[in-house]
Order: C-alpha cells, then sequence, then structure tokens
C-alpha cells in the first residue's frame, strides 16, 4: 500500500512536441502551471453538451484528444492540433540519446496518412528518389492524392502492390537516407 | 450543358468571351503536349464532365504533362465516369466569380446576382461570398448579361450558373456553366430572399418565373464557411474518424446546412464536407464580425476540421479589405490556420494531464474478483497475498 500512495502523487512530466519544444509541468494531476514566473492554476471544464475546456485569460479554450496512443498525444485547441509524447525526465534523457544514435544511417518510413486505394507506384526497390517528389497516388475520399517523398535518398522497400487497399498508418515505402 | 467542352463551342458561337485551349476534348498525353505547346504554359486540363475541382491539374512545365494527364484523366473516369478532359490557358490568379441563373420553360431567365468563389485550394472552393468586393453595378449587369445569354442560347431551364474568370483588368472568360443546384447556393438565398430549391420545382411543374430581373434586389452580404473534415495543418488532407459531438450557435443571421450529428463516422468514400455555416450581415463588414462570433461557437470533437482555416482567413487584412483572388492561400495567407499565443502551452497541459489521470486511475482501479469475470492467474495471485 506505502508504494501505491507514493506513486499517486503526480510526478514532474514533459509534453515534447513534434517541433522538439518542451514543456515541463511539475504536477500535473494538480492542475497547476508556471506561466510566466507565476503558478497559474487551470480550471478544466465541461459543459453541459460534453464540450471540454479551458478557461484562459477570460477566453475559452475548446480541447479535444483527437489521438493517444500510449505516450503520444495529438491534442486540438481551438481547432489547431499540437503533437506531443509525454515524457518523464528519465524517458526524455534516453529518447535524445538514441535520436543521436540513430541519426546518421537512418531510413525511413512512409505510412498512408488515410485509408484508400494504391493508383499508381512510381517508384521501385532500387530506385532514387528526391525530396518533394511524387512516390505514390492513393486515392480516398474521391480524390487522387499524390503522396510525396520527404527526404532524398534510395527506396529500400516497397510494401504495397498497385490497386490494393491500404489502411491509415499501413506502410507503403521505406527510404534510406542518402 | 455539363459537358464543357460542348458548352464551350456554344458560348463562342454567342460571342461570349473564353480562354484558349483545345476545341474539345484531349485524346491522349500526346494531343495535350502539342496543344499546351502551342498556346504556352501554363495549360489546365479539366475533366469534361466535371466539377468540384476534381480531375482537374494544373501542368507548368511540359515535362510534367504526361503525368498530370494520366492523373486528370483518371480522376475524370472515376469520379464523373467519364475520362473526357480538356485543356486551356491557365490565367494566373483570377477571380473566380459565378452567377447564379434561374430560367423557366417559357424563355424566361434571370440572373441573381454573383457569387465570389475566389479563396480556394486545388480548385475546390473553401468559402464563398454574395456579393462580391471585386464587381461595380456596371461589372454585374455586363456579367450578369452575358450568363443569361449562354442559358438562353441552349434553352436550359432550371437552376444553374455560370461561372466565369475575372482578370485583373476587369475582364472576364467563360469557363463553364453548371447545370446543377450548387453547393455554395445558400449565400444566394441569403441576400435575395429567394429559396432556389422551391423554384427548381416550380420550374418542373412548368410554372412561370414569379419575378423579373428588376424585381430582384441583392440586400447585405451573406458568407458560406465550408466545413470539412480535413487537416489543414497537413495540407488540407482528408481527416477520417468519428464526430463525437457536434454543435453550433443559433441565430436568425445564422444558417447551418449539414448531414451529420453526434457519432457520425467520416469515412473515405465520400468528400469531406460535414457542414455548412451561412453567415448574413447588413454590411460585409457586419457579415465577418458575425462570423468570427459564430466560427468561434463553432465546436466539433472527435475530428480534424477547417474552422482554424476559416479564423485564419478572417483575421487576413487583405480578406477583409475584399483584396484577394485565387492565389490567395498559396501566396497570400502564408499559415492557413489561426493559432492563439498560448494554444501549444495549453495543449501541452492538457495531454501530460490526461497520460498522468490515466496512470493514477489504472493504479486505482479495483480488482473486480466478485462478479468473477476475467480473472487471470497473476489478479489472484496478488488478491491472495
Amino acid at each position: 500500500m506505502a508504494r501505491a500512495a507514493k506513486k499517486k502523487q503526480s510526478t514532474k512530466l514533459i509534453a515534447l512536441s513534434s517541433t522538439n519544444k518542451t514543456y515541463e509541468f511539475k504536477k500535473p494531476l494538480e492542475k497547476r502551471i508556471k506561466y510566466q514566473g507565476k503558478e497559474v492554476d487551470i480550471k478544466l471544464h465541461e459543459d453541459p453538451k460534453g464540450f471540454s475546456y479551458i478557461v484562459w485569460k477570460n477566453k475559452k479554450y475548446m480541447l479535444d484528444v483527437i489521438e493517444k496512443k500510449q505516450n503520444r498525444y495529438t491534442i486540438m485547441v481551438n481547432g489547431v492540433w499540437h503533437s506531443f509524447t509525454v515524457e518523464t525526465p528519465v524517458s526524455l534523457k534516453r529518447k535524445r540519446y538514441l535520436e543521436q544514435q540513430a541519426d546518421s544511417s537512418a531510413s525511413v518510413s512512409i505510412e498512408a496518412p488515410m485509408p484508400g486505394k494504391i493508383v499508381d507506384i512510381m517508384v521501385e526497390e532500387g530506385g532514387e528518389v528526391k525530396e518533394g517528389e511524387p512516390i505514390i497516388i492513393l486515392e480516398a475520399m474521391k480524390m487522387q492524392n499524390e503522396i510525396t517523398s520527404h527526404i532524398t535518398g534510395i527506396v529500400k522497400s516497397v510494401s504495397v502492390k498497385k490497386g490494393e487497399s491500404v489502411m491509415k498508418d499501413d506502410l507503403l515505402i521505406e527510404i534510406k537516407k542518402g | 450543358m455539363g459537358h464543357k467542352t460542348i458548352a464551350k463551342e456554344l458560348a463562342r458561337k454567342h460571342g461570349v468571351p473564353l480562354l484558349g485551349g483545345s476545341p474539345g476534348s484531349v485524346r491522349d498525353a500526346e494531343e495535350a503536349r502539342k496543344i499546351a505547346n502551342s498556346i504556352g504554359y501554363p495549360v489546365i486540363l479539366k475533366a469534361a464532365a466535371g466539377g468540384g475541382g476534381r480531375g482537374m491539374r494544373v501542368v507548368e512545365r511540359e515535362k510534367d504533362i504526361e503525368r498530370m494527364f494520366t492523373l486528370a484523366t483518371n480522376e475524370a473516369a472515376k469520379a464523373f465516369n467519364n475520362p473526357d478532359v480538356f485543356l486551356e490557358r491557365f490565367v494566373r490568379e483570377p477571380r473566380h466569380i459565378e452567377f447564379q441563373i434561374l430560367a423557366d420553360q417559357h424563355g424566361n431567365v434571370v440572373h441573381l446576382g454573383e457569387r465570389e468563389c475566389s479563396v480556394q485550394r486545388k480548385h475546390q472552393k473553401l468559402l464563398e461570398e454574395s456579393p462580391s468586393p471585386a464587381l461595380s453595378p456596371a461589372l454585374r449587369k455586363k456579367m450578369g448579361e452575358a450568363a443569361i445569354n449562354i442559358t438562353k442560347s441552349v434553352n436550359y431551364y432550371s437552376a444553374g450558373t455560370v461561372e466565369f474568370l475575372l482578370d485583373s483588368d476587369n475582364s472576364f472568360s467563360f469557363m463553364e456553366m453548371n447545370t446543377r443546384i450548387q453547393v455554395e447556393h445558400p449565400v444566394t438565398e441569403m441576400v435575395t430572399g429567394i429559396d432556389l430549391i422551391e423554384q427548381m420545382i416550380l420550374i418542373a411543374e412548368g410554372q412561370k418565373l414569379p419575378f423579373t430581373q428588376k424585381e430582384i434586389k441583392l440586400k447585405g452580404w451573406a458568407f458560406e464557411w465550408r466545413i470539412n473534415a480535413e487537416d489543414v495543418q497537413s495540407g488540407f488532407s482528408p481527416s477520417l474518424g468519428t464526430i463525437e459531438k457536434i454543435s453550433w450557435p443559433e441565430s436568425e443571421n445564422i444558417r447551418v446546412d449539414t448531414g451529420v450529428r453526434d457519432g457520425s463516422v467520416i469515412t473515405p468514400y465520400y468528400d469531406s464536407m460535414i457542414a455548412k455555416l451561412i453567415v448574413h450581415g447588413e454590411t460585409r463588414e457586419k457579415a465577418m464580425q458575425l462570423s468570427s462570433q459564430a466560427i468561434r461557437k463553432f465546436w466539433i470533437k472527435g475530428t480534424k476540421t477547417t474552422l482554424a482555416f476559416c479564423r485564419a482567413v478572417l483575421q487576413n487584412s487583405n480578406f477583409r479589405k475584399g483584396n484577394f483572388n485565387t492565389s490567395f492561400l498559396s501566396k497570400e495567407l502564408k499559415i492557413h490556420y489561426h493559432n492563439e499565443p498560448d494554444d501549444a502551452l495549453l495543449a501541452a497541459f492538457f495531454a501530460t494531464y490526461d497520460y498522468a489521470r490515466e496512470i493514477n486511475e489504472n493504479e486505482e482501479k479495483p480488482l473486480h474478483t466478485e462478479n468473477g469475470k476475467a480473472i487471470t492467474p497473476w489478479v489472484l495471485k496478488k488478491r491472495l497475498r
């Protein structure tokens, strides 16, 4: 029991944004944040219809958890989303270290941004791709969407075939940086 | 008239200004290359039976024409069951102005003013307004008459829309006619007070139009904000999911057209529009102010939408001045969504709070051994200890 009680106290957590910014919260469960040198209490509200919001500087900020996978969060504030991973001081340190190690020889996976059908594949295994070049055409929502490579490199593997249906986040192509 | 190449031929016969391009549908990529080379780049490929921005591709350079031709024909075949595409000169930075037409079976044709549809991405409209800040009464009269002439030339009846490109020197050219009711028709209804669907039904019954051109007056200003399930922060890519909750403000200046409700699922099989927010004001300024308020109170939980984009548009000074064209998104509006300084901080807090709460809850959860369900040996062991 002593162990459980100890854990219930909220410990310091850090939200690491997709743009590599960090936001530290000493005691997130106590809903207090440090803002311009001061400790400020945050009030979370839920309106009768079930929308969550924070009142901040006399303005309503509508909140919504769009995606949540373990410690990965996408939070929408007034219609704009922000992605974070929630880290402890130790896990953040480890993450930074691993990234440093992996940096140079890494390969990048291109995943389906939405479910749809593969209409065309413009690259082959072993072929070169340039940043911004279209590599796959994925049909969804009655549109043919060009999926482009965000890095320059060599195609390591192609995991889909023409005409195949894919789900969101399915691996399409792996590209080795180069 | 729904077929764009035939419509263009008719317009040419009736002296309505047109853009240079292919005389009819383009057979193959090689023919497209030849025509494009003769009229000069950039050119645009469009689905002959198309609409809604699908099957449409701008080609900037000769080396892209083959790929773009394939994309456009595939999309046209898929979306409209007709792979025909045509090609025309691409006017950079025009305004997209369209006129609403009503025509009965007795040869009476009126226009109900224009709609300004220049704010687009990938040739899909994102918002519309009526009237357009670009049109003087004289230009409105001239373009309205051209629209009526085109409609009369084909003996069309029902509601229709004649689309024009308006160049910065106020010259205009006929683009196409839409022989149907359009998504953006509510802005016209708001400023004219005429129910277009009602008129379509009366016309189909063979009745005469109950008003003349003179009796049609434009009152005030209306905006339509398209609320699409799209991820504005990732280039307007479709955003799928479930609309957990949806709520909007109600007032006599506001009209919301939607087919979704709490629990509706957004699938990849339909286009991304989930609602239209239509706002009317006495002046453009007033209509913008009411729009800002309404957008702030339009809440959707569960999916990414274009609402933050609408807010960004309303903050842009050139948009507010009425000074924009079809390049607005690519050139003028650098950030496609409206962000406030503390948004990220509050989002970060909410993520950590939710995470901390979940961990905490998991530890407090009592073990349901009493109802005898799903007890794993591990739990039992813990319990017995």
